[in-house]
């Protein structure tokens, strides 16, 4: 469902992306992993269309993302690292605006809105703006915005960021029933607990380039870790956190 | 300047010079990118206000004194100056960058004097232009009790000038203060938008309130009046700086010379002084959440959803009307003005400053040049203000949504656009000036109005669109409102060809004018509905 093939992304002489591979199946969900400005979100926003890359090719839900970007658009649900929403519409109305830019029937719009407004508790919420939401309810804004037009293709970048236990647990399970339904997710984190308990297979990047692409027992097995934390340091060389620990404890206690 | 008086007001100088560092840069980087246009505003806004400042100066031609002369100067300046500032005050009741500085140790008198510094800075060049001429004028004053320092007018006149912009800022910083004081956020924030819509309006309503001939008969009552206002007290410097010491109204202007100076003074001293120490309480509040709305849950469908059959066109059209009625600041910047000019031109003609002919005057069926200008020319000043408002938003990095539609028609999106300014603004509007040609020429009124109408629809359907092909999706930077000018100067004179080929038609011959009037509907109905089925090819 997802193919990336040498894709390379340059902002001048900086490169982002360093020429990295993969392919994810129909119903298979994978962990994204990396360590800040890896690589992670740049990757996703070329995913979907949002970055033209420098080189490379996508292929997502069969569609090439360079000639057939509407089509790959069309299959795809997408949560942004960020949750930039247009303030001044309430819940409901961001919902339609949604439903309406992927051709979903007004009657179906308006079922889906009112059953997930109560899935996802925000009845009361339906009809305020965005504006007035705490950061919690922007997130599960996107999420249902996301997940309104039944994609084929999730690409969610930290999509519990600020979100409660409850939710979080209800949406991992959520999602593995998505991937059992034969959805194609790519989940870009660097909570590893998340990904260690959600994805059968991570991807690491770190630097621009792919460093890991393998399930989490070989990862294991490859590092002779155990927890996903010490493979990640391992595998992004993130050496001499001890003396980095030590130097940071003294320029925080030094004299101001 | 503004660095000594803000330091000299309790402002820490390291955090002033870095905060003021900071919004400058900001400013420069949303500025990067945008076409040449944009950035030409305040440039415009200086440009239009020199321009209402000859016509006010020429005045000083009819023999006027000094005292009204400096009145009529200052006021328009005062007003000028405190409708500008008006946006700039939204930005003080709720600075986009604060909740990044928020947890700083930056005190709240500097942060506010910050804010006060950006909106003097601003002021300047303005009031500069809105006097300059003005002051120059002011040599050509006339009376016996003047003295030879009318010859330095402007070096007399621009200080005062400059000295009543600033107090108007003053008060207007002072008045945002305490209603922080009395109001919550939200409320605030609407009476701020509120202002920024109906003040504009209401601003030609004075033409209307100041009765003339009351004016002629009462000089003296009405000097006496307007001692007590701000406008009487900054002229008492001038006419006490340029008039003879000997002379009837000499102690007169010494008080208001005393009272402007000492208001200034005090205003400066104690309320702002009282505001900059308790902003950052009220800023505080900006961090909190409110609005708990319960509401049952029912989604309405409008009839409107089967009339698009393209979904995007809908989509934006729904999202476009809804920040047209929700974003003051859009709905300010397309209508506040225009509503406030025909406001303004309607007291003219029921006082009967202009003669009511001018736009019932018709030369045939069809044909009353000043009626179509009228319509066409409020008609294009709110589409088209609209249409250009409508580009940006508070909210434009969203634009990502629209960005990720599958269709990716942008064409499509921006007709969504133009259909709200069809339905929201056009329709109506033209309904009102349908009504109001009946009534001058009952049902026939209809062929006054139909080929402004075909223009006017034409100019929303040929309209430049922005960058991004979308709506909302560029950032706004302060002080832009003028600059869909020139895009409003080539319609104007399109406008203004329509009626003039019109009227060539009826000069060679009656037939000829049929002939071209019906070529003119015929040919404008084909263009439109050419450019209407464009995006959906």
């Amino acid at each position: 469902m997802i193919e990336v093939l040498n894709l390379t992304k340059e902002y001048g002489q900086k490169i982002a992306v360093d020429n990295i591979s993969f392919t994810i199946g129909k119903g298979e969900m994978v962990g994204y992993l990396g360590p800040n400005g890896a690589g992670k979100s740049t990757t996703l926003k070329m995913l979907v269309g949002l970055l033209e890359p420098t080189s490379g090719d996508i292929t997502v839900a069969g569609f090439n993302a360079k000639t057939q970007q509407l089509k790959v658009k069309q299959s795809i649900g997408y949560i942004p690292e960020e949750a930039q929403l247009y303030e001044h519409l309430t819940l409901v109305e961001h919902l339609q605006l949604i439903g309406r830019l992927y051709h979903l029937e007004e009657q179906l719009i308006t079922r889906k809105i009112t059953d997930f407004t109560k899935l996802f508790e925000m009845e009361e919420q339906a009809y305020q703006r965005v504006s007035s939401f705490s950061q919690g309810m922007r997130q599960k804004c996107l999420i249902m915005g996301a997940l309104l037009h039944n994609p084929d293709v999730l690409l969610f970048d930290e999509p519990f960021t600020n979100l409660d236990v409850t939710t979080v647990t209800f949406l991992k399970e959520l999602l593995r029933r998505l991937a059992e339904l034969g959805k194609t997710i790519l989940y870009c984190t660097h909570i590893l607990e998340v990904a260690e308990r959600l994805c059968p297979r991570i991807l690491i990047i770190n630097e621009g380039k792919l460093i890991a692409d393998a399930p989490v027992e070989e990862l294991r097995k490859q590092t002779n870790q155990n927890a996903l934390n010490e493979i990640f340091v391992q595998l992004t060389e993130t050496t001499g956190i001890d003396d980095k620990t030590g130097e940071a404890v003294r320029i925080v206690t030094e004299a101001t | 300047m503004f660095e000594k008086f803000a330091i000299r007001f309790g402002a820490d100088p390291v955090h002033y010079k870095l905060l003021m560092d900071n919004e400058k840069v900001l400013v420069e980087r949303a500025n990067e990118g945008k076409q040449g246009l944009a950035k030409l505003s305040l440039t415009l806004y200086c440009a239009f206000s020199f321009l209402i400042s000859i016509f006010s100066a020429l005045i000083v031609f009819i023999g006027i004194d000094v005292f009204i002369y400096t009145i009529i100067g200052v006021s328009m300046s005062m007003g000028i100056v405190a409708m500008w500032g008006l946006p700039y005050f939204d930005n003080l009741l709720s600075p986009m960058y604060y909740q990044v500085i928020a947890h700083t140790p930056i005190s709240s008198r500097t942060y506010f004097m910050v804010k006060l510094t950006q909106i003097l800075k601003s002021s300047v060049i303005l009031l500069f232009c809105l006097n300059i001429f003005p002051s120059m004028c002011g040599i050509f004053l006339e009376g016996d009790d003047l003295t030879s320092l009318r010859y330095i007018f402007p070096i007399v006149y621009l200080p005062v000038a400059f000295l009543s912009g600033f107090f108007t800022i003053g008060v207007m910083a002072m008045f945002t203060g305490y209603l922080t004081k009395l109001y919550s956020i939200k409320k605030l924030q609407k009476i701020a938008n509120f202002a920024q819509f109906v003040l504009p309006i209401l601003f030609p309503f004075s033409f209307y309130l100041i009765p003339i001939e009351f004016f002629k008969e009462n000089y003296n009552f009405i000097v006496r009046f307007l001692s007590y206002l701000p406008i009487g007290w900054f002229a008492g410097i001038v006419s006490l700086a340029i008039r003879n010491i000997n002379r009837l109204g000499f102690q007169r202007d010494l008080l208001l010379t005393g009272i402007a100076l000492g208001s200034t003074l005090l205003l400066i001293l104690i309320p702002l002084r009282s505001i900059a120490k308790t902003y950052s309480g009220y800023l505080a509040f900006l961090l909190e959440n409110v609005n708990i709305n319960k509401k049952k849950l029912r989604i309405r469908r409008t009839l409107l959803s089967s009339f698009f059959k393209n979904r995007e066109t809908y989509a934006s059209f729904c999202l476009c009307a809804l920040y047209m009625r929700r974003d003051k600041k859009i709905l300010s910047q397309a209508v506040a003005s225009s509503f406030g000019m025909l406001i303004m031109f309607t007291i003219f003609f029921i006082r009967k400053i202009y003669p009511i002919e001018i736009i019932t005057y018709k030369y045939a069926l069809g044909l009353s040049p000043g009626f179509m200008a009228f319509y066409g020319f409020f008609g294009m000043t709110i589409l088209l203000g609209f249409l250009h408002a409508v580009r940006y938003s508070q909210h434009w990095k969203a634009n990502w949504i629209l960005s990720l539609s599958p269709s990716g028609n942008k064409a499509a999106m921006w007709r969504g656009t133009e259909f709200t300014t069809l339905f929201y603004l056009l329709i109506p509007l033209s309904l009102i000036a349908f009504l109001v040609s009946t009534y001058f020429w009952g049902i026939y009124g209809i062929f006054y109005v139909l080929p402004g109408f075909l223009l006017l629809n034409i100019s929303v359907f040929t309209y430049p669109e922005p960058k991004s092909g979308l709506p909302l999706s560029e950032e706004i930077v302060e002080g832009e409102i003028g600059s869909g000018c020139v895009t409003m100067i080539l319609y104007s004179i399109a406008l203004a060809l329509l009626i003039g080929i019109l009227f060539l038609a009826r000069f060679i011959h009656v037939w000829v004018y049929v002939g071209v009037y019906s070529i003119i509907v015929v040919g404008g109905i084909i263009v439109l509905f050419r450019y209407k089925k464009k995006p959906n090819d």
